[in-house]
């Protein structure tokens, strides 16, 4: 049995060194060259940045919005009591009662930060998202336009966009039921969340995404956070209807979402 | 190859934790458990190519000669095409050997790592790697 053993941890070995090594775009160098190849960022005929192109904004998975690990820079966040017991109690018990598990929809600003590509389609009064995430969402961004003067609380929020000069589109966005989590490690919101989203393209492959979050009943003053998107050429959005099969929650210890 | 099926238990505990996997949609933590890794090799009974994720299912012989029919996840289809699957990487009948980990709660469910698929093909099956070619592959080795 020794044998076996000393056998099969030599291969998990390997086999997480051969994971590694496939995980590095060096297997193909060719590609690899064109992958890291920086291009300019792509512009439309009126000079604004081009966030489209033919491809997908591949994120990875940010789990913690707060975390270096995830994050352009750690974040101290400035947590109300409220706020801190909520997020105290999601990571006691592993965030088993993540809307996500539900295929809920992930919501305003956590889209951007699952493993799920996302596309951005600009138009002359509107941009907007399609969001291949629990359950292939698509969010409609309204440029210039004013809130609501009390719009109906929804998952992903009202949203309303502007432009700084050519290169930054700022989002803002109010209107939320109150059910999303910031984040998988479950940074709360509330209805009260309202979230300013600033998007950059500095060069063809690099969405930079920088999310200020203000709650005043989970925190004390807003705080901001950013992280980079890939673009993936050659990928498109496909359907991905989370439903269907999740079996998951019969595993997951618990019987409603919260 | 079957008489040799074997499941190893909590043996190689500890290795495979340098690649400990989170699932796309749902609490990896709050499902399985990153100290109870597993390599099964069994025969595939049924495929699930479906959302959130694709489960398969493999009979496995245990070290008594006992057939247990576990249930594999791995990635949604989504991010395993991505990755070079196709719905017919896996049929009925083929013979597999999968990393795991296994279930919190004791059913005879697991969460895929790699698979070698019966083409010899080794391929990874979980959703930690989005695929992006930098991606920093998940949260590996973080308590999360």
């Amino acid at each position: 049995m020794h044998r076996i053993v000393f056998v099969a941890a030599v291969s998990a070995l390997l086999q997480v060194a051969s994971f590694h090594a496939k995980a590095q775009p060096a297997a193909k160098p060719a590609a690899a060259a064109a992958a890291n190849e920086v291009k300019p960022t792509p512009r439309l005929s009126d000079g604004k940045v081009d966030f489209g192109g033919k491809g997908v904004w591949a994120p990875i998975w940010v789990l913690d919005w707060a975390n270096k690990k995830w994050v352009n820079q750690a974040v101290d966040v400035p947590f109300k009591p409220a706020g801190l017991e909520l997020f105290n109690e999601r990571r006691a018990n592993n965030s088993k009662d993540d809307p996500e598990g539900y295929c809920l929809p992930a919501g305003v600003p956590r889209y951007t930060g699952t493993p799920y590509p996302f596309q951005i389609i600009q138009l002359p009064d509107r941009v907007v998202i399609l969001y291949e995430g629990a359950s292939h969402m698509y969010r409609v961004v309204l440029m210039n336009a004013e809130h609501s003067k009390d719009p109906d609380p929804s998952w992903l929020g009202e949203s309303v966009g502007h432009w700084e000069g050519n290169d930054t589109l700022v989002i803002d966005t109010v209107g939320f039921n109150g059910r999303t989590w910031l984040d998988y490690v479950g940074h709360p919101a509330s209805d009260q969340l309202h979230v300013i989203e600033r998007l950059k393209r500095p060069d063809y492959r690099t969405l930079v995404y920088e999310a200020t979050i203000e709650d005043p009943k989970y925190y004390t003053k807003p705080w901001t956070t950013s992280f980079n998107v890939k673009f993936q050429p050659g990928w498109e959005i496909k359907e991905y209807v989370c439903l269907e099969n999740n079996k998951d929650l019969l595993h997951l210890g618990t019987k409603e979402p919260k | 190859m079957n008489a040799k099926s074997l499941i190893i238990l909590s043996a190689i505990a500890g290795l495979l934790l340098a690649a400990v996997p989170v699932l796309a949609h749902h609490s990896f933590a709050a499902e399985f458990d990153s100290n109870l890794p597993m390599t099964a090799t069994g025969v595939v009974t049924k495929v699930e190519w479906m959302n959130p994720h694709t489960h398969f299912y493999i009979d496995v012989k245990d070290d008594s000669g006992k057939v247990v029919n576990w249930d594999i996840e791995t990635g949604s289809p989504n991010a395993l095409a991505r990755r070079g699957w196709t719905r017919n990487s896996l049929k009925v009948g083929d013979v597999v050997t999968a990393d795991l980990f296994r279930a919190k709660d004791g059913s005879n469910l697991a969460s895929a790592r790699n698979v070698k698929l019966a083409d010899g093909r080794k391929i990874f099956a979980g959703s930690a790697d989005d695929g992006s070619p930098d991606s920093k592959g998940g949260p590996t080795g973080t308590k999360y």
